[in-house]
This record gives C-alpha cells, sequence and structure tokens, in this order.
C-alpha cells in the first residue's frame, strides 16, 4: 500500500469508526408516524395521527374467548381479567363484571345532580318534583321497582336513571354469569386498553404475548382466545413481515454472494463489494440523524433500498479489470461513467431533501449521503484495500453469445418502441385509477381476522375505529362546551338510525357552565324541604322518607365542581383523559361512535354545528396522496435535474437524451404490466421504481460508453450483466413474498432492473471505438 | 326355599310396593320435583293479578294491576296496566321492556337487566316446571300438598341477593295463586293471581 493509500483507508476507517459510534451511542430510531406530517397538515390530520398513535380506540385489544360451557367461560373471564389488571401493561381491563363497574357506578351517584341532564330549576318546583315523583311511583308498581326501591329515599326524582340512559349501549355485550357474552353466548368477551401506544409493535407485542401467557395460565380446558384490535394488528404484522424480510434478505444474500463469487473467485474482492455500500448505509445514517434528530424506521427501509443501487459500483470497477492488472487503471478507464452514475442518483434526490416534507428530506438526505459515501469509497477506498485485481478472470462466459445479443438487440427498436407507446397509452388511460392511497390494503391482515375484528368490534358494542366527532375550543371549557352541543344532535342522529351511540366525555365531565347553571337549579336546603313537603301532600307517598334526598341536594349545592383531578383513581379517567386533550390546535373532545349507517348525513350536521365529523380513513388516504403527489413532483424535478446535468457533461443533448430515455421507457413498461397484472400504485411502488430509475441509468450510461476496444466493450457488458443479475435475485426473492408490500417491490424493481437493461442495449447508440472517454 | 315361603315374600313385596304407590299418591307432601312435573303439565296460562306493595314509604300500599301470560317453553310476559301502562316480556334470555304510554321498547339479554329478569325468570321457570332452571338463580324447597303447594326460592346469585331476600310462591295443583317476594329494603310485594290454564 502507498502512503497516500494508507491515508485514503486510514480517513475512511476513521469516518466510519466516529459514525458507527455515533450511531452506537446517539442512534434513534422512532416509528412514530407524526415525523411525517407534511408542513401544510390540517387540524384534522393532526387529530388523526394523534389517534392512531395512541387514541383510546387504537389502543383497545378485543378479546374473546370461546369453546367451552359459558360457566367455564365465565371463570376464565373473571380470572384473566384480574391477571392482566395486575400485569401492569393495560390502563383498563373490562368484562362486565358488576365488581369493576361499583366503583364508577358509586362515583356517577355521588355526583348525579351535576351529571343529570334532567337537573333544571323546574325539576325542583312543587309541580317538577310531583312529576318526578309520580313516574318513581309509577315504576315501584311494576317489575322494575325492585331495582327503584333501594335508591328510593335518596334519589326520589330518578337522576342516576338519567345519567344511566346516557350511558348504556343499546347493543352492547349480554351480561351471562356476570361476565360479558356475545348475544348467541357462546363466547365470552373481555376489552383492555393498552398503556403503550398502538403504533409502538414491540410494545403491542407485549401486551399480546401477556393475554396470552394469562390465558394459558387461566384456562379450564378446553376453549381458545381470540385475540384482535389495531395493536393486535401491528404486533402480528410486524412479526410477520419481520420474519419474513430476514428469511428473504438472506435468501437474497446468498444468492448475490453466489454470483459474485462464481465470477470474481477471490473471497477478499467479495468481502470488498460490500463495503461501498455498508459504507454508505453507516455515513446516510449517520447524515440523517445529525440533520434531523431521529431516523425514522420507514426511511430506514425505504433509504437502504435506494442505497441498493452501490452494490453495483465495485462490480462495474472489478469487471473492468483484467485479471492481475491494477484496480486504478481499470478505474482511470470507467471513472467518468462512475461518477455520472454517482452523480445521477445524487441529483435525482435531491429533490426530496428540499421538498420540505419531513419523511421525504430524511429519504433524500440518506440516498444523497448513502450514495456519495459509496461512490467515494468505490473510487479511493477499494483501490487502495485491493491494488491489483485478485482471482481469475471470468472464465468461460459466452461473451460472444452475450456480444451478439447485444449486437442484435437494436434490431429489435420497433417492437420496443411499438410496446413503450403502448405501455405510455396505457398509463395516459388510467393515469386518475393508478394509484391506491389505502395503506391498509398492503398491510397482510388476512381476511379472517378481519372478520374476526368486526364480529368482536360488534359484540362488544365497542366504538368505529374510522368514524370520529372532533368538537374543539380554545380552553378544556370551550372544548367541553362543543362536547356538549354535540352530544345534543347526536342523540337526535341515533333516534334518526344514523349511528347506533356514542360517548362524549361532557357525559362524564359536563362544563363549568353547564355544572354551575346545574348546581344552580337546586334549592337551598329549607326550601327544597317546603317543596317536597308540598309535593307529597296529596302524593302517595309519607313525609319524611326522604332526608337523604335533602341530604344529597344540599351536599351537590356546596360541592366544589368536577374537574379532570375528581375522576383520579377512577375507570373514567382513562376514558377522559383519551377524549378530552390538547394539541397545538387548542383543546379537543373527541365524540366516539357506534354503529354509524348514515356518514353524510352526520358530516353535515356537524359542520352545520361547527364540529367536525372526522372519517379517519378517507383522511390517512389524503395524507398518502399528500405524499405521493410531493414525491412525484420530487421525481419529476429530480429527472429534470439529471437530464441537466448529463447535458452539462456529455455536452450532447441528444446524447443526454438517448440515456434517459429507455429508463423513462423500462418505467413506463413497468408500470403498464403491474396494471395490466391488476395492480395500483403505491407509495411503495413509487419508492421501488426510483431504485429502478438509479440502477437503470448506470445501465444506460454503461451501455452508451465509449470503449477503446472490443474486448473492453465485453467487460463492460458482463459487468451490466452480473449487476443485473444480483439486483435481480435479491428482488426476485422479495417478489416471491406473501406479503403485499414486499412482494410489489419485489416485483416492481426486479421487472424494472430486467427491463431497464433490455432497453438499455435496444435502444443504445453503438459509438464507434475510440471516441470520448465518457 | 318352599313354594310357600316365596307365596309371602313376593305378598310382602307387592305390599311394600302399594304402600309405596300409595305414599307418592297421598295428599300429605309434596316435593320439587313432584311439584315441577305437575306444573309442567301446562302448554300456556293466562292470568290477571293484583299485587300489592307494603312500604314504610307509603301511605297506603301500592296496588297494580295487571295480566300475566305464559307460554310453553320460554315466553312470559307481565303487562302492568296501572299505575302505568308497561309490558315486560321474557322470551328466552331476551327481556324487552315496553313502555306503552311513552312508546319505548328496549330489548336486553336477561343477565344485563339484574334483578328485574332474575325475578320474572323465578316466576317463568316455575311455570314451566323446570327445576334446573330455577336451581341456577334460587335455592329451592317445596312443601305442602297438590292441593296446597309452596315452593320458597333463594337467591344465591349477588346481583339477586343484591334486592331479594326471598320469594315464596304457592298455589293448588297446577295453579300458581300466589308469589310474595320479600325484597332487600324490607318492601314485601304480594301478587295475587288468577289463572286459566289450557
Amino acid at each position: 500500500m502507498t502512503r497516500g493509500a494508507r491515508s485514503v483507508v486510514a480517513l475512511w476507517l476513521a469516518l466510519l469508526a466516529a459514525c458507527g459510534i455515533w450511531l452506537a451511542r446517539d442512534l434513534s430510531v422512532t416509528t412514530d408516524l407524526s415525523a411525517f406530517l407534511p408542513p401544510s397538515a390540517t387540524p384534522t390530520q393532526r387529530i388523526l395521527l394523534g389517534q392512531l398513535r395512541d387514541g383510546a380506540t387504537a389502543r383497545l385489544v378485543l378479546i374473546g374467548l370461546q369453546g367451552d360451557s359459558s360457566a367455564a367461560l365465565a371463570h376464565t373471564s373473571m380470572a384473566l381479567a384480574r391477571r392482566l389488571k395486575a400485569s401492569g401493561l393495560f390502563a383498563y381491563v373490562a368484562n362486565g363484571d358488576s365488581g369493576t363497574l361499583r366503583q364508577e357506578q358509586a362515583f356517577l351517584f355521588e355526583h348525579r345532580y351535576v351529571l343529570s341532564p334532567a337537573v333544571r330549576p323546574e325539576r325542583f318546583s312543587i309541580e317538577g318534583l310531583k312529576a318526578a315523583l309520580a313516574e318513581t311511583y309509577g315504576l315501584l308498581g311494576s317489575p322494575a321497582g325492585v331495582l327503584v326501591r333501594p335508591t328510593l329515599s335518596s334519589d326520589p326524582t330518578g337522576e342516576m336513571r338519567r345519567i344511566l340512559a346516557q350511558l348504556t349501549p343499546g347493543e352492547g355485550p349480554d351480561l351471562r354469569d356476570g361476565v360479558w357474552f356475545s348475544h348467541d353466548g357462546r363466547r365470552a368477551l373481555l376489552v383492555a386498553q393498552t398503556r403503550a401506544p398502538a403504533f409502538d409493535a414491540l410494545a403491542q407485542g407485549r401486551a399480546v404475548r401477556a393475554i396470552q401467557a394469562a390465558y394459558a395460565a387461566t384456562r379450564s380446558g378446553a376453549g381458545s382466545l381470540l385475540l384482535s384490535g389495531p395493536g393486535v394488528f401491528a404486533a402480528r404484522i410486524h412479526d410477520t413481515v419481520e420474519s419474513e424480510i430476514w428469511r428473504l434478505s438472506a435468501l437474497g444474500a446468498v444468492l448475490v454472494l453466489g454470483i459474485l463469487y462464481a465470477v470474481y473467485r477471490s473471497a477478499a474482492m467479495l468481502a470488498a463489494s460490500f463495503l461501498p455500500v455498508v459504507s454508505g448505509i453507516v455515513v446516510g445514517v449517520t447524515a440523517v440523524a445529525l440533520g434531523f434528530g431521529k431516523v425514522h424506521g420507514i426511511t430506514l427501509g425505504f433509504g437502504v433500498t435506494l442505497i441498493g443501487e452501490a452494490i453495483d459500483y465495485p462490480t462495474y470497477l472489478f469487471m473492468q479489470a483484467r485479471a492481475g492488472e491494477p484496480l486504478a487503471v481499470a478505474l482511470a478507464r470507467i471513472r467518468p461513467t462512475l461518477n455520472l452514475a454517482v452523480l445521477t442518483t445524487v441529483f435525482g434526490a435531491l429533490a426530496m431533501v428540499f421538498s420540505g416534507f419531513a419523511g421525504l428530506a430524511q429519504l433524500g438526505v440518506l440516498t444523497v449521503a448513502g450514495v456519495a459515501t459509496a461512490g467515494l469509497t468505490t473510487r479511493w477506498v477499494l483501490p487502495a484495500l485491493v491494488p491489483v485485481r485478485l482471482g481469475s478472470s471470468v472464465p468461460g462466459t459466452p461473451i460472444s453469445v452475450l456480444s451478439r445479443a447485444v449486437k442484435f438487440a437494436p434490431r429489435l427498436r420497433w417492437v420496443a418502441a411499438v410496446l413503450v407507446i403502448a405501455a405510455f397509452g396505457l398509463v395516459a388511460w388510467k393515469h386518475d385509477r393508478l394509484w391506491n392511497d389505502d395503506i391498509s390494503s398492503l398491510t397482510p391482515v388476512s381476511e379472517s381476522s378481519k372478520q374476526l375484528d368486526q364480529s368482536l368490534r360488534h359484540e362488544l358494542g365497542a366504538p368505529s375505529l374510522r368514524y370520529l366527532v372532533l368538537a374543539r375550543g380554545k380552553s378544556r371549557q370551550e372544548a367541553l362546551q362543543a362536547s356538549e352541543s354535540a352530544a345534543g344532535w347526536l342523540r337526535d342522529a341515533v333516534r334518526k338510525g344514523w349511528l347506533a351511540g356514542f360517548d362524549v366525555p361532557s357525559t362524564y365531565l359536563p362544563s363549568m357552565k353547564t355544572q354551575q347553571y346545574r348546581q344552580a337549579a337546586l334549592p337551598p336546603r329549607e326550601v327544597l324541604a317546603g317543596r317536597l313537603d308540598a309535593a307529597l301532600a296529596d302524593s302517595p307517598f309519607r313525609a319524611g322518607g326522604f332526608t337523604p334526598f335533602l341530604d344529597a341536594v344540599a351536599r351537590a349545592r356546596s360541592a366544589p365542581p368536577l374537574d379532570v383531578g375528581s375522576f383520579a383513581g377512577t375507570a373514567l379517567a382513562v376514558k377522559i383523559d383519551s377524549q378530552l386533550f390538547r394539541n397545538e390546535d387548542g383543546w379537543n373532545a373527541l365524540a366516539t361512535l357506534r354503529g354509524v349507517e348514515a356518514p353524510a348525513e352526520l358530516a353535515r350536521e356537524a359542520s352545520r354545528h361547527g364540529q367536525e365529523f372526522i372519517d379517519l380513513k378517507a383522511e390517512s388516504n389524503r395524507l398518502v396522496s399528500t405524499y405521493r403527489d410531493r414525491a412525484l413532483w420530487c421525481v419529476a424535478l429530480g429527472l429534470l435535474g439529471i437530464f441537466v446535468l448529463l447535458c452539462l457533461t456529455l455536452r450532447d443533448a441528444r446524447r443526454a437524451a438517448r440515456v434517459i430515455a429507455p429508463i423513462l421507457a423500462a418505467v413506463a413498461l413497468d408500470v403498464a404490466i403491474l396494471l395490466l397484472l391488476g395492480q395500483t400504485l403505491s407509495l411503495f411502488n413509487l419508492v421501488a421504481l426510483l431504485l429502478v430509475v438509479g440502477v437503470g441509468l448506470n445501465y444506460a450510461l454503461f451501455f452508451d460508453r465509449r470503449h477503446a476496444d472490443e474486448d473492453e466493450r465485453a467487460r463492460t457488458q458482463r459487468s451490466l450483466l452480473v449487476c443485473a443479475a444480483t439486483t435481480l435475485s435479491a428482488f426476485g426473492c422479495l417478489a416471491v413474498s406473501r406479503i403485499p408490500v414486499l412482494h410489489e417491490i419485489g416485483v416492481t424493481v426486479a421487472l424494472g432492473a430486467a427491463l431497464s437493461l433490455l432497453l438499455a442495449a435496444v435502444f443504445a447508440h453503438r459509438p464507434e471505438a475510440g471516441g470520448s472517454p465518457v | 326355599m318352599t313354594s310357600g315361603t316365596k307365596n309371602i315374600a313376593k305378598a310382602a313385596i307387592a305390599l311394600f310396593a302399594a304402600i309405596a304407590l300409595r305414599a307418592t299418591a297421598s295428599p300429605e307432601a309434596i316435593d320439587a320435583q313432584g311439584l315441577m312435573t305437575m306444573l309442567a303439565s301446562v302448554e300456556s296460562a293466562t292470568a290477571s293479578y293484583v299485587e300489592t306493595r307494603y312500604s314504610p314509604l307509603l301511605k297506603s300500599p301500592l296496588v297494580s294491576r295487571g295480566t300475566l301470560s305464559y307460554r310453553r317453553p320460554d315466553r312470559i310476559e307481565e303487562h302492568v296496566e296501572s299505575p302505568r301502562d308497561e309490558r315486560f316480556v321474557l322470551q328466552g334470555d331476551r327481556l324487552t321492556i315496553e313502555d306503552t304510554s311513552g312508546n319505548r321498547s328496549v330489548t336486553v339479554n336477561a343477565g344485563s337487566a339484574g334483578g328485574i329478569a332474575a325475578l320474572i325468570e323465578g316466576v317463568r321457570a316455575t311455570r314451566a316446571g323446570d327445576l334446573a332452571a330455577l336451581e341456577r338463580d334460587f335455592h329451592v324447597a317445596a312443601s305442602g300438598t297438590q292441593e296446597r303447594w309452596q315452593l320458597r326460592l333463594q337467591p344465591r346469585t349477588p346481583a339477586l341477593t343484591k334486592y331479594v331476600r326471598g320469594i315464596t310462591i304457592s298455589g293448588s295443583r297446577a295453579r300458581i295463586q300466589t308469589i310474595e317476594v320479600l325484597e332487600a329494603s324490607g318492601d314485601r310485594t304480594v301478587m295475587e293471581v288468577r289463572e286459566s290454564l289450557r
């Protein structure tokens, strides 16, 4: 090694070590989607991500127990609930057991005079009391009398009944043997709310395993456990995707290693060929972490895919060298082309860096820093580490067959041109149906899991994951007043059959204004006692039996109003916390909805009352399409940048067009084939197509290179073949995956790489030997 | 053994059998199973009733009137006509409460309806002669004769003991005559029933 080479290697090692140490100490990978909020995000979109992140509904785990006698299931349900509560992983666990509801019932009863919607001044007039007593008397003379009687002297006006009527879901689960059951009685039902946010797949996985372990410990023999909910899906997807990625990546790596070893016949060169891409990833991730503080999991996944192009750089170099030839000499031949290969990708990604969207910018920085590093490593470090081409030259590659094929390729120009024009036509014709922005269509949640989720959700009367009504205000009190207004029209909407039920925070925590109004409606003790005596005079009730009532009203009159702190320690605190919260847009009160039948009507009514009806699914699709539109602009700008770069370096606009045209054609054909296969495109396909552009441009550049002689041309062609083979094997492995995301990325890249190579060959100009070295 | 002793033995067995038979048919005593068998012979029943609630909170006992109707296997309806028109229908495990004056109706499952459904279930299971169903919610004890029997039901589930101390149903043959409920509050209700059976 020369001194120059030594210092290059030392510098490179120092940089890698610095990045490595920094990453090991400070790298924090986040999966929090709010990093991806576009700067133009609406308050609704912020609510959307907040809900996806740690909304109460998103953190619900729905649990079903079945396959045993109802007594045994009820027993397991009780034991399971006890264990889950003790685990500390859940904010609350409910199975319908009256013991768990007793505390909440006692709370509601204690505060009935500020919670009951019937509390008005008229209710405590002589006439109002008479009417309320008459109603209670009627109930006492029916089978319901047995329930009314115990609280008759403390709640003769039946305020607790009014409160419960607001809460009782019409079609909730049944109670059997003291716990919740489905209507057919075959399934015991529980709900648990995780403390961990919904997006945290690892923590959700822990919660799921805790439930399974608790069930295994409490089950009574026969029977099975059913689990559903967003967190359960997240955990399951995480597990399947992760194991699949490892499996297929390992398979791909073995294939790539096999191909490269077969070509190089040298372990040292095999190892060296991974150095640029690994250095690129390390430096790229460090750059993102330095620039953004945190690295997002999605950026990592996509970014590493994009840097994947760099695995080709050493191939171009090594394949160019003859056996025993110094790499520096081979490098001198291809340097201009290799520089362009790196620079085009860097230019293409620059638009993303300046997109203003955090997610895209991270991806851009990762690609720019990663690819540049890989290029520099190939250019400076590899020749220093491996001064001379080791191993044997590629033996017996059917060079003649290959070069004949390449010579023949241009004859297919017309066929290819027709196909490409047809592809562009198809894409243009379908331009408004190209994209599928429903991210959930890519997640591997099976149809049977979706059905189970629906049936458990229906049986439990659990709130819809999709719809919400948002009532906002500048202060907590304003938000609560808005929530009360929402409750008003939602009650009407339930009567009209637009939805089955709803749940608003103001039911438990009325606004200060309402509480004060209700407190003011309560007469002073002596006044109330006088009116009660008058009302009792010609009623069937005996005077003197209602002292607990007078006491309770007197207490309620002077009690401090309820605030958030009043609920500490009850399950209601969890509920209020998750449905009444502050964010950068002010205070938000969320109404969760059940059994939504008429979303359009609800949306209209909400906006009429100054609230918002949120369709989380439509909103998330809108968010995705915002991103996709911005990403498409970036791609267009990037392509323009690449074209300008090519024009400047090649000093020939026609040649620049000739390099870039086959890639655009390959992308069009790739998209057309995907469409013909019945697929629609997602953000994942877009990222895959970006990689196709990066890889394909390199193919076109190397095809377009001017070669000193036929031997050199043959070596270039062989290097292209090896590059394409490695890309095809790595992404072909992903293409066999059953998981839609992986499958789509795999198919798109493998197809695109093959098409790029073919079309680059077909449309390659064959400049005479001995021209410009570029 | 001689043929003579054999005959004596046969005669003795016949005598014991006769005594045993006579015992079950005797008007003196009845057990829960026997009572149930008798009640189970009824296909459907309709009745008018008068219920009186004795409560320290009331100036005079509250008298309510209405009708009861039962149809095998699992439907019972209590229609309160006064003081307030209301209908309680327990069919299978679903309880429907219909406020005929307010035109509102809710259906819940029996378990969710707390004490109401368990009380109605007590009457229905008695009417159906379904001892197993009765024993799910109550400790059951029968006494009296076929002509004049009494069934004492003591709640065994916490959901019911919270409201009810005991129920005593009495009747004659397949006919229910009174249903008396002692509530946990100390109130007592007595329902006088006039049944016609089919």
